[in-house]
């Protein structure tokens, strides 16, 4: 949670990116309440309006939830629900810029694959 | 806290025979933090007089809910401008120290809140014995800053308050502003012309130009309706055809542009051309700037 907030993006995109990461870090555990939207803009100096927005995300995803009164928790089986929303996107944010940039570089399919293999080789023989 | 909206219908301003603020319109709701931006000259300072009743306009009405506020105390307590304090201002003033502003603001304010100025006061090092003519720019702001949040008032508008204000305490400044905020649910117009550390403050940013409101809108919405587009001239063109365009630019074969989508519009990426977020100041520059797009 307490990463720096960049500009390269909407502000409650990054809440809702840092609190999976600290979900996927165990930083936040299930069943365990996150800050709420007002200490989350105290802390980074934000509108709780927007704060609100992430963390509401993260509501309609099924990751946090609401208990009535106290605050919004972590939805137990949400680390396994995150894991497996990133490793859909996997392939359009890290696959494909890869690909076009490749493309532009005049890399060859056969010429990646043999880098991963051999970063993957390399790691082994240390 | 009250609920009520603060409305302003058909506000013309004029001083002598220059009209400084033309038919504007506004609307305020509680429990928000607006950010009022605008170049210098704009007529931020004077809308937010007139919203204030401190200053008549020429023609229209400022009402909170549906009542007049123009020589209403009664709606007037809901309402607190807290003016720029001159260091060299009207001669009648430059004598005064910083406890006769805040004894003052304490007679006249009727939710003052004394202990939280007193609080505030000490968190700022302020001199209560000092005039406020030998006060430092930033000692006037942080002046200011007390008066406002001290005022309690459910509509409370600041102008300029981090001017002369170090970094340091500027951040100070919008932690204690959220804090009453998150509290309170006040509602506070701020003008900044420091738009990049505030914008994230503001639920809605309003740009005054030239007398006119030229927007109003939810500072994310904004932020993401807005996308710098660049690349090969011709790719880029095909890509913002029939878009609202601002601030072109084109060197050699190249060009970019900033867009600002309208509600339901998309902007398709093509492998030729890069599309970036802007940020608050970008896009107050690209609106604001002067060159039409």
């Amino acid at each position: 949670m307490q990463e720096l907030l960049n500009q390269e993006k909407s502000i409650y995109l990054q809440i809702r990116e840092m609190i999976e990461q600290d979900i996927l870090r165990d930083i936040l555990l299930e069943e365990e309440r996150v800050p709420s939207t007002n200490e989350l803009a105290k802390l980074y100096a934000i509108n709780p309006a927007t704060a609100a927005k992430g963390v509401n995300l993260l509501v309609d995803e099924g990751i946090l939830y609401k208990k009535r009164g106290i605050g919004m928790f972590v939805a137990s089986g949400a680390k396994e629900a995150i894991r497996k929303k990133r490793r859909e996107r996997f392939f359009e944010n890290y696959v494909k810029g890869m690909l076009t940039e490749a493309a532009n570089l005049g890399i060859s399919k056969e010429e990646l694959i043999e880098m991963i293999a051999w970063e993957q080789g390399g790691n082994e023989n240390e | 806290m009250s609920e009520k909206i603060l409305r302003a219908k058909g506000i013309v301003k004029k001083y002598g025979k220059q009209e400084v603020l033309h038919n504007i319109d506004l609307t305020l709701e509680p429990g928000k933090i607006y950010g009022l931006i605008g170049r210098n000259g704009a007529g931020k300072t004077t809308l937010l007089s007139i919203l204030s009743a401190q200053n008549p306009a020429a023609s229209g009405e400022i009402c909170l809910g549906e009542e007049p506020v123009w020589e209403n105390p009664g709606a007037l307590q809901h309402i607190f401008f807290s003016r720029e304090i001159s260091p060299n201002g009207a001669a009648d003033s430059s004598g005064l120290k910083v406890k006769d502003y805040l004894e003052m603001a304490e007679a006249y304010l009727p939710k003052w809140d004394k202990k939280m100025a007193e609080k505030l006061v000490e968190l700022f090092h302020l001199d209560r014995k000092k005039k406020t003519m030998k006060l430092s720019k930033g000692m006037l702001s942080m002046l200011s800053i007390v008066l406002a949040l001290a005022s309690k008032a459910d509509f409370t508008f600041l102008d300029e308050p981090v001017s002369g204000l170090d970094v340091v305490a500027r951040e100070q400044f919008y932690r204690l502003l959220l804090e009453e905020f998150t509290e309170t649910g006040r509602t506070f117009v701020i003008s900044t012309h420091i738009i990049e550390e505030a914008a994230d403050l503001f639920e809605e940013v309003i740009f005054l130009h030239e007398g006119r409101i030229l927007l109003k809108e939810n500072t994310q919405e904004l932020l993401e309706h807005c996308i710098y587009v660049s690349g090969r001239a011709e790719e880029v063109d095909q890509a913002v055809q029939g878009k609202e365009l601002h601030h072109q630019e084109t060197l050699g074969r190249s060009k970019g542009v900033m867009v600002r989508l309208r509600e339901g519009e998309t902007l398709e990426k093509t492998e030729g051309i890069t599309l970036q977020p802007v940020n608050l100041q970008k896009v107050f520059v690209a609106l604001c700037g002067g060159e039409a797009g």
